[in-house]
């Protein structure tokens, strides 16, 4: 329980930080945090597998190639004025924000929003069991998923090459 | 000592509107980016808790299909913003507006 | 063995000679003038008389058959379950519209074959036919279709020939540079949509009494409904039948006033001269502006339970009687304006608009036979006439043509008119065929007794005064002047056409008109002189036998065909008709009491009217025109009387000085005053072209320019405003498109999170 409070606490704080940070690379790496921070949240919620994934592909894989393209693009603030129309935009953005959250906060509050779980007892989630569920019932998405990842890679090649061509 | 799943989807429901706010806030497109990522893993969360509340292996099994989804995604529209910077010299999303009507 | 399966030919063959001589015609024609002339014209010709031989088919198929109306199916036309209407495309082969289309191919086929004559050398000889075939067609439609419907296809049909006829040369212009043809042409087609639009509204509310736009379910539950007493609803208004169906068929009677050229909208006729003759003879004297007349005697059903329920229209009149109240009118109006006419076709047009009234008359009164008997005789001697006239005018024109050459150039540029009467005189030697057969039409049409027009004419008359009382002694008056004049204005016209001596030198070199024209005149007059045949009277005392014992058996309402063996060839028409004129079983059944028209001769009347005939002969050709050869330049006595007639017919003193001045006067006045004047130029040109004027005007600069465009461009204009305002909605920013997802995502999750729990 403490544990948790402490993890959630400290997981919209990193949230908040990358929201706010004026430095993109700092935002990089409150996000980051977040992420470890979730993890960790799996690992009490009884699932390493998941746990680990998140920080080799989240943590590992997309944030250092967030990082690598502000580098790159040397982002880390953006030059120029801000945009136009931001106020009442921002404001939209709020008060919608601010009706999400009343509205979930009106349901969890209300007390039986969520039926009591069954008698569901304590269930096998180690990597090898999650790995025959994926290999089992969900081998079919689990293929397309694969053929996902490949447009997605033909994908980024043919955006960077034709680019060039372009400029031949 | 058991966390009632409330308290998870709260959390959830919180990290979930920072993400959103990010994306209808900040004008830089990596960082909307990052808060579209922000936004998944709340959702991400959400499965997990509810995974073992009800003692269903499906909800991380979902999660797993989110994150590969989530990688494809920030590759794709990582290249796609390294093309954009390459054309317009910035990536600030408020002057990308190819799209007027 | 019946011919019925053959009834569709009857439209087809036509249409193939339309086919042929639209598409292929023109370059036989152009090819080769007169070989292409020949297989142009008898091509149409053939089609028409095949067409002929299959009505006779049909004809001896009914008589096989016991005169049962026969419906020949051709397909669906119109089918809307939803509403429960049905129209199919069939053709009902009954007597009468056998008789109907015996008239139109057997009188069409003579005319088409004169036409091969006629319209030699015109440049557009092939398009002619095509025209003359595509009328035939939708005559056909008009007398053989089952429903009221293709009668109004064929109605229309055939006023869009009648136009494209009339209008034939439509690029010649007169001394004026108008261009008179087109001009009659449009003044045709305009005063039609009058009676068109009332058919249509006559149609409308058919359909909306009775559910049905075929004639015999409509003739049957009107009768049924008129039996069982029963009002007409139609939403939440209820009407009584009688009111229902004096509007029909007052709006019948409109119809019929545009098509049969009756007043008030008579006054397209006259100027339809303008057509080639052939086609003043067979559609504006011969079949289509009878069709009025054959409108009323197919719903003859709906006329009798008018006159039976004795309904009126405005509280004045009842709608038969209004029918034969215009007819009559129409008669008499007609006849007096033809005294004053110099041209030769103008006579015979206003002839023809007194017959159709003396037809309407006829069929107003409920003498149904009487009025169809007339029609066929009509197309006989009117045909005749006209073709007559038209071969008078090919020879003038020919011998104008002639001096022309004779004499250089000099008399090119005076202005001839081969149609004006008074350039004729003598042309009973020059054209002697021509002049015999035209004597016979004429003394048909004037009613001299062993012709047929003497037997129609006289049922007619029979009918009126033997039904006498109310409006019936008005309408045989009246009917007995328009045959007083009918005979002096024929008599007139022959006498300056072919007596005498010529009264210019066309007149002296005109000429026979060749064979093809020649022929169809004989034989017209041979039917002309016969036609009274088809519905001979009885006689005498052999006769009130015979008409006692149908009357008995009429009462006993059985042995009909006793009756008819009994007849023998007399009343042979109304025997025919009868069949399909269901008045005559509905009076047997006690359900209408159709007026009775006398089946013996009736000696008075017959009397009278042959004695007034004879003198108005005699008036005409001895007193007014006397036996001296007008010249060109001498005043037409019927204009202005000379004063030196009194002196030396001291007999006649009264008859001239007072008579004929007054009746000079009124005949003048009606033709020009009352015609011109008041009706052509006031009412039509002024009153109705400046209401329908101020309307087109008001509908065109008002409705529509600020109304209609109004709304057309306005919506436009707001369509794009809008889209203007939408379009400013699409920023291209990727932040508003995510704020509007989100929007809905919360609008959508504080719905299902709150609502609709």
């Amino acid at each position: 329980m403490v544990l948790f409070i402490i993890l959630a606490i400290s997981a919209v704080a990193a949230a908040l930080g990358m929201l706010f940070s004026r430095n993109a690379v700092h935002s990089a790496l409150f996000l980051v945090l977040n992420f470890a921070i979730v993890a960790a949240l799996y690992l009490t919620l009884n699932a390493p597998f998941i746990a680990m994934v998140q920080i080799t592909v989240y943590a590992g894989a997309i944030i250092v190639l967030f990082l690598f393209v502000i580098m790159l693009l040397g982002a880390e603030q953006l030059r120029g004025v801000a945009g136009d129309g931001g106020v009442w935009q921002r404001w939209l953005a709020g008060g919608l924000t601010a009706v999400l959250l009343i509205s979930f906060a009106s349901i969890l509050f209300q007390g039986n929003a969520i039926t009591p779980a069954s008698a569901a007892g304590v269930i096998d989630t180690s990597p090898a069991a999650l790995g025959l569920r994926l290999f089992e019932a969900y081998v079919f998405p689990f293929e397309v998923t694969g053929v996902l990842l490949l447009a997605a890679i033909i994908g980024v090649v043919v955006l960077s090459i034709s680019k060039k061509r372009g400029q031949q | 000592m058991t966390v009632p799943v409330e308290w998870y989807v709260a959390l959830s429901a919180i990290l979930f509107s920072i993400g959103a706010l990010g994306v209808l806030l900040r004008r830089n497109a990596i960082i909307i980016f990052m808060s579209v990522e922000l936004m998944l893993n709340a959702a991400n969360l959400l499965f997990v808790a509810f995974s073992r509340y009800l003692g269903d292996l499906d909800g991380q099994v979902l999660v797993f299909f989110v994150i590969t989804v989530a990688a494809a995604e920030v590759a794709v529209g990582l290249a796609l913003i390294v093309v954009i910077f390459r054309t317009k010299q910035s990536i600030n999303i408020d002057e990308i507006n190819l799209m007027k009507g | 063995m019946n011919a019925f399966a053959l009834a569709p030919l009857v439209l087809g063959l036509p249409i193939l000679g339309v086919l042929f001589n639209g598409f292929v015609g023109r370059r036989f024609v152009e090819a080769d003038r007169s070989v292409g002339e020949k297989w142009s014209g008898w091509a149409a010709s053939i089609m028409a008389l095949s067409a002929f031989v299959i009505v006779v088919l049909l004809y001896f198929s009914l008589q096989a058959n016991g005169h049962h109306a026969e419906i020949v199916p051709m397909m669906d036309w119109i089918s809307i379950p939803s509403a429960n209407f049905h129209i199919p495309w069939a053709m009902q082969i009954d007597t009468l519209s056998v008789t109907m289309m015996l008239v139109v191919t057997g009188v069409g086929s003579l005319i088409h074959i004169y036409a091969i004559g006629y319209m030699h050398g015109d440049p557009n000889f092939s398009r002619f036919f095509t025209y003359l075939n595509l009328f035939l067609f939708f005559m056909l439609i008009l007398v053989s279709g089952n429903n009221y419907l293709m009668l109004f296809v064929g109605w229309e049909g055939v006023g869009l020939c009648s136009f494209l006829l009339i209008g034939f040369w439509f690029d010649r212009t007169n001394e004026k540079g108008e261009a008179m043809n087109a001009n009659a042409a449009r003044k045709a087609f305009v005063a039609n949509r009058v009676g068109d639009l009332a058919m249509i509204l006559a149609m409308s509310l058919t359909f909306w009494t009775f559910g049905t736009l075929n004639f015999e379910p409509v003739f049957d539950s009107a009768v049924e409904m008129f039996h069982s007493g029963a009002m007409v609803h139609f939403g939440a208004f209820s009407a009584s039948l009688g009111g229902v169906l004096t509007a029909i068929t007052a709006l019948f009677l409109v119809g019929a006033t545009g098509k049969s050229a009756q007043i008030p909208l008579l006054v397209w006729l006259p100027d339809a001269m303008a057509g080639p003759t052939p086609v003043s003879a067979l559609i504006h004297a011969a079949t289509m502006v009878t069709s009025g007349i054959y409108l009323i005697v197919r719903s003859n059903v709906l006329f009798e339970i008018v006159r039976e329920s004795h309904a009126l229209v405005l509280g004045v009149i009842s709608s038969p009687d209004l029918v034969a109240l215009v007819g009559a009118l129409t008669a008499v109006y007609a006849g007096l304006i033809a005294f004053t006419q110099f041209d030769i076709k103008k006579v015979l047009a206003y002839s023809t608009v007194s017959q159709l009234g003396f037809m309407i008359a006829a069929v107003g009164m409920g003498a149904y036979v009487a009025g169809m008997f007339h029609l066929i005789t009509h197309a006989f001697f009117k045909a005749l006439l006209f073709m007559g006239s038209g071969s008078v005018i090919h020879g003038m024109e020919h011998g104008h043509h002639h001096i022309s050459h004779g004499h250089g150039h000099d008399n090119h540029h005076d202005h001839f008119d081969p149609q004006d009467m008074r350039t004729m005189g003598g042309l009973r030697h020059h054209m002697p065929t021509t002049f015999w057969t035209y004597l016979v039409g004429s003394l048909a049409l004037a009613g001299i007794v062993p012709l047929a027009g003497f037997w129609s004419k006289d049922e007619i008359l029979a009918h009126a005064s033997a039904n006498s009382g109310g409006i019936n002694t008005v309408v045989y008056i009246l009917l007995t002047i328009a045959a007083f004049c009918t005979a002096f204005y024929m008599a007139r016209q022959v006498k300056m056409v072919f007596f005498g001596e010529p009264r210019h030198k066309a007149a002296e070199h005109a000429h026979e008109s060749p064979r093809t024209m020649t022929m169809p005149l004989v034989i017209l007059a041979i039917l002309a002189i016969l036609g009274g045949l088809l519905n001979f009277p009885h006689f005498g005392a052999e006769a009130e036998a015979a008409h006692g014992a149908e009357t008995a058996v009429v009462a006993a309402g059985e042995h009909a065909a006793e009756v008819e063996s009994a007849g023998g060839l007399n009343l042979a028409l109304e025997h025919w008709l009868e069949h399909s004129i269901a008045s005559f079983h509905l009076t047997e059944e006690g359900v209408v009491e159709m007026p009775h028209t006398p089946t013996t001769l009736q000696i008075p009347v017959a009397t009278i009217s042959s004695v007034l005939a004879i003198a108005a002969i005699a008036i005409a050709y001895f007193l007014v025109y006397g036996s001296r050869p007008k010249t060109a330049d001498e005043r037409d006595p019927l204009q202005a009387t000379p004063i030196w007639w009194m002196a030396v017919l001291p007999l006649n003193t009264l008859y001239m000085g007072y008579i004929v001045p007054a009746f000079n006067r009124l005949a003048e006045w009606a033709a020009h005053t009352l015609d011109w004047a008041f009706w052509h130029d006031f009412v039509h040109d002024n009153i109705i072209r400046n209401i329908f004027v101020g309307f087109a005007n008001f509908a065109s600069n008002v409705l529509d320019a600020q109304g209609v465009d109004g709304i057309v461009n306005g919506s436009g204009s707001v369509a794009r405003w809008l889209a203007n305002q939408i379009r400013r909605s699409q920023t291209g920013y990727a932040r508003n498109y995510a704020l509007s997802v989100f929007l809905g995502t919360v609008v959508l999750l504080a719905y299902f999170l709150f609502m609709a729990r």
